[in-house]
């Protein structure tokens, strides 16, 4: 039944035209979904998406998988929101399981300020519709009976944020998923292959050259993850707001079910979710100081096993098994930057995710293709516009002032 | 027990103290010195758990934990490696992942429908229709998995963590590591030695086999290991397990803890200057059908079960190998007692002749060019056919044991996890390093060798070049032995042979996930061509073993599938930990790092209820009512006394300190003047508040400041970034530890103060904003300065903190007939906001700057050649609209307050938020702080609440002006 669809995914190696209606820099998460919803609404087929190593070879396959709509300001609620719901949705188009585990999240809050914090997500989730509930240390003991919500440790439990629209999805699942249906359309996806150039005319996109040559094309998406800053900087001499950082994952060896939602705390820095094989993943921090490096730390996960063994002392009995880094595209606001059509007439990028590529790469893809396909910038992409940090107008996605400038 | 040889020079068990464990409630015993695998083993267990997937029966192959094969729950513990496990008395051992017992498990028909579960199955069916889903995703959650660990489990053995410091560290206790080790000692630099097993001597440590000189290499391994311990500059870490490598050479690894350390596990962080890899080689395991059956075991397996432990491993025996090694283990098993049927050795030629006419003296039957390609037997191995390379011949032997070794894979871990590369190497089959980390260097089998005098002279090669690396001048000898080891054999002919003709269908890659060689297949054609793809669509390699029996092969076996080049061949990613490794002992001691001021015990004492801010501890509240209301009512009446030592303390001085000062503060610093405090704020480039405090002259260029107890940390940093370009002369010092806060406030706090000094504190000698130098007591030097945070009459009493115990106690003493009473941040909290004081990061955020939350009157616009940061945002945003502001509340319903963090809404967007908000004990009614868009800032504008879970029932409030208490500041001016 299933043998006979031996072939490949997303087509075979093919050679590459010289020419494409649009082209798309990065065979990740949100190229792959642009290209797809590019054919898919817009009928625009003749894309190449261009990537450097293999398909979710970057942040699209290092992950933690985790997908929720409870972000704090009503700029960013929204596109979240309809990324989770894109989930099923894009199961059945696809015709290829994502694997959505909505197991709900749970936010662990360990002060008065958090809560005062998590109250804010909470009040603004309830009244966009995104449902989202406060609880305190019984209720969430009652709900998670592995975790310790006892005084003595560093950071005692006040209570959780709990949201039980969100969960965890297969990313490999949809990084397939959206290559093959982006592939079925027509869209050709050409891996390790670079882009070594962007090139202008009279201020308007012209071509892309290639390590496997050049395409004349009008529009290009720069959607290169933690690269797109490095890229856009070197090829057309824009320079954006972003750092990159390494950030690390991590996984325990499989166990049977021990937990079912996907916890999280701010302060201890942790999240973690048993994955459908169950293992525990389990990641959060990233480095203090911007790299390309991609190499994980002895301290980081040390710590990561100081901090999982307080507020869930029974993975005291669990192993790790593989700690892994990725790129974190850090803006000062800790929002993206999706925009098009301004400095350079046919040039869009999609950049800046930090750490939230993942769970709103499916209704971003939507938006960018509209905007790549329409010229109109689609007003729910309007606020995460790169012009707002020249009018020091940030998003406060995060309330904390961080600092993530290009030279720290 | 069976019989077990006893007597053997090699073994490393104690055959006669016996050790008692119980396996599925029955007792088996062994002896000292067996591992928990061994022990079953001995006792006639050949199964020892099930695959994840298929439910496989699997047993004892590789000996080093390579796979889960034998990963078994221990105790209370689930996925142990019994093979690395030393077997205690009372030790409670279960088998995992079954249904029924290892050996008569009732999910083992699943076995038969691999059919239905191709490469990536999950990801093409079972969401069709979308409701099967949830319900199929609950039974794969069941079936995943392996061991079980209850939620309640907790441990309380010791974990110890040490970070010792050496200049060379030897990752393998080999004959080439303990050659290393042992050279660079010699050469007088400081050596540590890990070895993972529970003594030294590495591949020597079993073998039979004799070098050059007739020497046994057992034997060997001892005398090595006895010069290595002995030796006053080597550290020998044993039974200790190398799992990352870092930077600069920073090497971790865990120890487990024997019987007489007070140690259960300890994590091992040690920063070496060089290092020395000297990790050898495992296995690397032919994959033919049912390769993983047990009785199905790697040579190495075989070899050491019988010479270290003491077992023979079957009765009759096919071996099917592809190096020396497996020839010798066959020999010396040989004359141990096995029966062996035959040899398949997979090379045409280039076999050690010695060996092959050992082989022949014995008789045994020996095929060069011959290959196993299934094994027979239900549960066990019972047969084994072997063929040809070719598939033109095939023969069906019967046997019990099927040693099986394709060739060897070098433990690289250690280097490519510190950044080293490989590549592809055609002689040795093997990926070999072609760039290596810093100061690291490779010795032994790692490299190909196998002639032991070569694999010794490039273990003290490699240990002169460490010496070196560590400042000793050794070219010299380097160039001897280096000349030295080229006279000697070079590295072993290997080969890329992964599979023999077989279909595949049960041919296994991959044990810990179950993927077989058609899974690769399938998982090529679907256009998952490169293996780090494959590894993701079949998860090979991503199991409990990590890339121990996949590693290698995977990559052989797609670029031979896809005809690729050798330059092509990529080896797959190793991650750390390259064992996997306890939480519990990553953890460590697990130190809670908090600080605690001078007062903590004594607040402590009188009922203070704590919370960790930032990296402090501070006593939040002195009661259960978490209104405060006491505490608030008495500074409103009488006198409130806080710990305020976690603010931070700072003194610059030195020719720029006022440059420097106009460059991070938002005000103009001239205006700074002796015995007068001034309140002001540091901004970041979007205009943003990052900090207040005060500060005060002390004398030209010498300033005190003190900022929030958040910033205290990144203070001196943010100066000095902020001044990096200007070359200016300046001192920072941090006073934050070394001077103590004591906050009195209330009417009453003058009075307190005047018992204790002599000086005179009066309005007039310490006026609103005030500085002034007093002395407590006749002894105790104190910097007082006259405030009004919470908006009474309330000094800051900056203090010694060797003296704030003894100043506190007197204060204490003089306040008792004013009713002196502690008061906590809480209490503060909302003292201050009745007083409209912003707190930072509670009254203002990403989105705020300066003007927003009205402290735009701090601003001196008229200092540019200051480059004040923040000025260019605050002048660009000053005519922009739309900008959150602060304004005061009230709530229109006086008998309760919201919830801080409610958000202000209208119709259809969220218009702000209530930053904090609390029913008043000084004023009417329930006010707040609000951060509200611009157009609804305006005094007497209604605004709506929604609460959290309100079900849209709004609550309506009122803008109004602040402060609420005291609006013309009399109290605190008294």
């Amino acid at each position: 039944m299933l043998n006979k669809k031996n072939k490949s995914l997303w087509g075979e190696r093919k050679p590459l035209k010289s020419s494409y209606d649009a082209v798309i820099v990065g065979g990740g998460l949100h190229g792959l979904a642009t290209a797809y919803f590019l054919a898919r609404d817009h009928g625009i087929k003749d894309v190449a998406i261009i990537e450097k190593n293999y398909i979710g070879f970057g942040g699209a396959g290092r992950n933690t998988a985790i997908v929720r709509a409870n972000q704090r300001t009503q700029e960013n609620v929204p596109l979240y929101n309809e990324a989770l719901k894109l989930w099923p949705v894009l199961t059945k188009e696809l015709n290829f399981n994502l694997m959505f585990n909505n197991c709900g999240n749970l936010n662990l809050m360990h002060s008065e300020a958090a809560m005062k914090a998590a109250r804010m997500n909470v009040s603004t989730a309830q009244f966009l519709g995104v449902e989202s509930h406060l609880l305190d240390a019984k209720q969430l003991k009652e709900m998670e009976p592995a975790i310790n919500v006892s005084e003595d440790i560093t950071y005692p439990i006040h209570g959780a944020m709990y949201h039980p629209p969100g969960g965890i999805v297969r990313h490999d699942a949809v990084v397939w998923g959206l290559a093959k249906g982006a592939a079925e359309y027509g869209a050709e996806i050409h891996q390790d292959t670079e882009v070594t150039a962007i090139n202008t005319e009279k201020g308007r996109i012209a071509s892309v050259d290639t390590t496997r040559g050049k395409i004349n094309t009008s529009k290009v998406l720069v959607a290169a993850g933690g690269y797109s800053s490095a890229v856009i900087n070197r090829m057309l001499g824009i320079r954006l707001p972003i750092s990159a950082l390494t950030i690390q994952a991590m996984v325990t060896q499989p166990i049977k079910p021990l937990f079912d939602h996907v916890i999280s705390s701010g302060a201890y820095h942790v999240y973690c979710n048993q994955t459908l094989k169950g293992e525990i993943a389990t990641g959060a921090h990233m480095d203090d100081w911007p790299n390309y490096t991609t190499q994980t730390t002895a301290h980081y996960i040390k710590h990561q096993a100081e901090a999982l063994t307080q507020f869930l002392p029974c993975l005291k009995g669990l192993k790790f098994m593989r700690i892994w880094g990725g790129l974190a595209d850090m803006t000062p606001d800790m929002a993206p930057i999706m925009d098009g059509n301004d400095q350079v007439e046919g040039f869009f990028m999609d950049c800046g995710w930090g750490y939230f590529g993942f769970k709103s790469c499916s209704s971003t893809g939507k938006y960018m293709a509209e905007f790549m396909a329409t010229d109109e910038y689609p007003d729910i992409l309007k606020p995460f516009t790169m012009r707002r940090f020249e009018q020091h107008r940030l998003m406060g996605e995060t309330a904390a002032l961080v600092n993530y400038s290009a030279d720290n | 027990m069976m019989n077990r040889l006893k007597n053997l020079p090699t073994l490393r068990v104690n055959t006669s103290e016996k050790v008692s464990v119980t396996y599925r409630g029955k007792q088996y015993e062994g002896f000292k010195g067996d591992t928990v695998a061994s022990l079953l083993y001995a006792n006639g267990i050949r199964i020892f758990g099930r695959s994840l997937k298929y439910h496989r029966p699997r047993g004892l192959y590789s000996l080093d934990g390579e796979c889960s094969n034998t990963c078994m729950q221990i105790d209370d513990i689930p996925n142990e490696r019994a093979e690395n496990i030393p077997a205690r008395d009372g030790m409670n051992i279960r088998e995992q992942n079954v249904k029924g017992s290892a050996e008569k498990d009732m999910m083992g028909f699943i076995d038969k429908l691999d059919w239905a579960m191709p490469a990536g199955f999950y990801y093409h069916t079972m969401h069709r229709p979308a409701k099967m889903w949830p319900v199929a995703m609950k039974q794969i959650r069941k079936a995943a998995g392996l061991g079980t660990l209850n939620q309640n489990f907790n441990r309380h053995e010791r974990f110890d963590e040490i970070f010792p410091k050496t200049e060379v560290c030897v990752i393998g206790g080999g004959p080439a590591g303990m050659a290393a080790a042992l050279e660079a000692a010699d050469k007088g630099v400081r050596v540590i030695l890990l070895e993972s097993r529970p003594w030294l001597g590495g591949f020597y440590e079993y073998r039979t086999s004799v070098d050059e000189s007739g020497n046994f290499l057992y034997s060997k391994a001892r005398t090595l290991a006895e010069k290595v311990e002995a030796h006053p500059d080597i550290r020998v870490f044993k039974h200790t397990f190398m799992v990352g490598a870092y930077n600069n050479n920073l090497i971790t690894a865990f120890q487990r803890g024997g019987e007489t350390e007070s140690f259960h596990e300890r994590y091992i962080e040690i920063r070496a200057q060089s290092v020395v890899v000297a990790t050898g080689c495992i296995e690397r395991p032919l994959i033919f059908e049912n390769n993983e059956r047990p009785g199905v075991m790697q040579a190495g397996c075989a070899h050491r079960l019988c010479r270290t432990y003491g077992i023979l491993p079957g009765k009759a025996a096919v071996f099917s190998i592809g190096h020396d090694t497996g020839l010798e283990a066959a020999v010396d098993l040989f004359d141990m007692g096995l029966k062996i049927a035959c040899i398949a050795d997979l090379r045409e030629d280039g076999q050690d002749p010695e060996l092959l006419e050992k082989v022949k003296g014995r008789k045994i039957p020996y095929y060069p060019g011959r290959v196993a390609t299934e094994a027979l037997g239900k549960k066990r191995v019972t047969g084994v056919k072997v063929g040809t390379i070719d598939g033109t011949v095939e023969e069906t032997y019967t046997c019990d044991l099927v040693v099986a070794s394709a060739g060897f894979t070098p433990v690289t871990g250690p280097i490519t996890i510190n950044q080293g590369k490989l590549k592809f190497d055609e002689h040795t089959g093997f990926f070999l390093p072609s760039v290596l980390p810093d100061k690291t260097h490779v010795a032994g089998r790692i490299n190909g060798l196998g002639n032991p005098a070569s694999i010794e002279a490039s273990g003290k090669l490699a240990g002169l070049r460490a010496a070196a690396e560590c400042g000793k001048d050794l070219t010299g000898e380097i160039d001897e032995a280096q000349g030295e080891l080229n006279d000697l054999p070079g590295p072993q002919r290997g080969s890329k042979f992964v599979t023999g003709p077989v279909s595949g269908r049960k041919s296994y890659i991959c044990f810990d996930e179950d993927t077989t060689i058609k899974n690769i297949k399938q998982a090529i054609r679907k256009g998952f061509d490169v293996p780090e793809l494959i590894k993701r669509y079949t998860s090979a390699g991503t199991g409990p073993g990590q890339g121990g029996i996949p590693g290698h092969n995977l990559p052989l076996f797609t670029a031979k599938f896809k005809a690729e080049e050798n330059e092509k061949i990529r080896p797959t990613n190793q991650r750390p930990p390259l064992v996997p490794l306890f939480l519990s002992t990553y953890a460590g001691t697990n130190h809670d790092m908090a600080k605690r001021t001078p007062m903590h015990d004594r607040q402590k004492k009188d009922g203070g209820i704590f919370r960790r801010l930032g990296v402090w501890r501070r006593a939040r509240y002195f009661s259960n009512d978490f209104s405060c209301r006491k505490e608030i009512e008495n500074v409103r009446n009488n006198v409130g006394i806080l710990d305020g030592s976690t603010l931070g303390k700072f003194r610059i001085h030195g020719p720029d300190a006022l440059k420097a000062l106009q460059r991070v503060y938002i005000s103009n610093m001239e205006k700074v003047k002796q015995g007068r405090v001034k309140y002001t704020a540091m901004c970041n480039d979007d205009g943003c508040v990052i900090d207040d405090g005060v500060i005060t002259k002390l004398a030209e260029n010498d300033y005190f400041f003190t900022t929030s107890t958040g910033r205290a940390g990144s203070t001196v940093e943010w100066i000095r970034y902020h001044t990096r370009f200007d070359g200016w002369d300046f001192n920072l010092v941090n006073l934050t530890d070394a001077l103590g806060v004591i906050n009195l406030s209330g009417p009453n706090s003058r009075k307190v103060i005047e018992k204790v000094t002599d000086q005179d504190i009066s309005d007039q000698a310490l006026p609103f904003s005030g500085v002034k130098e007093y002395t407590i007591s006749d002894d105790i030097p104190v910097t007082v300065m006259r405030l009004g945070f919470v908006g009474e009459l309330s000094y800051e009493l900056h203090v010694p903190s060797s003296y704030m115990e003894s100043a506190w106690d007197l204060l204490l003493e003089a306040g008792k007939e004013f009713h002196i009473k502690n008061f906590g941040v809480e209490a503060q909290n909302v003292l201050r906001m009745e007083k409209g004081h912003v707190i930072l990061g509670q009254e203002s955020e990403q989105r705020t700057n300066l003007t927003d939350i009205n402290m735009g009157f701090l601003w001196y616009r008229k200092k540019k050649e200051a480059k004040t940061v923040g000025n260019v945002a605050l002048e660009q945003t000053v005519n922009d609209t739309g900008r959150l502001k602060l304004v005061g509340i009230k709530m229109k319903d006086p008998s309760r307050a919201p919830g801080d963090g409610c958000v202000i809404v209208d119709d259809t967007r969220v218009r702000g938020y209530v930053c904090t908000i609390r029913k008043s004990f000084s004023v009417e009614g329930v006010i707040g702080m609000a951060l509200v868009e611009q157009p609804l800032a305006k005094n007497g504008t209604t605004v709506f609440v929604y609460e959290d879970e309100c079900k849209g029932n709004l609550s309506e409030a009122q803008v109004v002006p602040m402060p609420f208490y005291d609006p013309e500041g009399k109290r605190m001016k008294a």
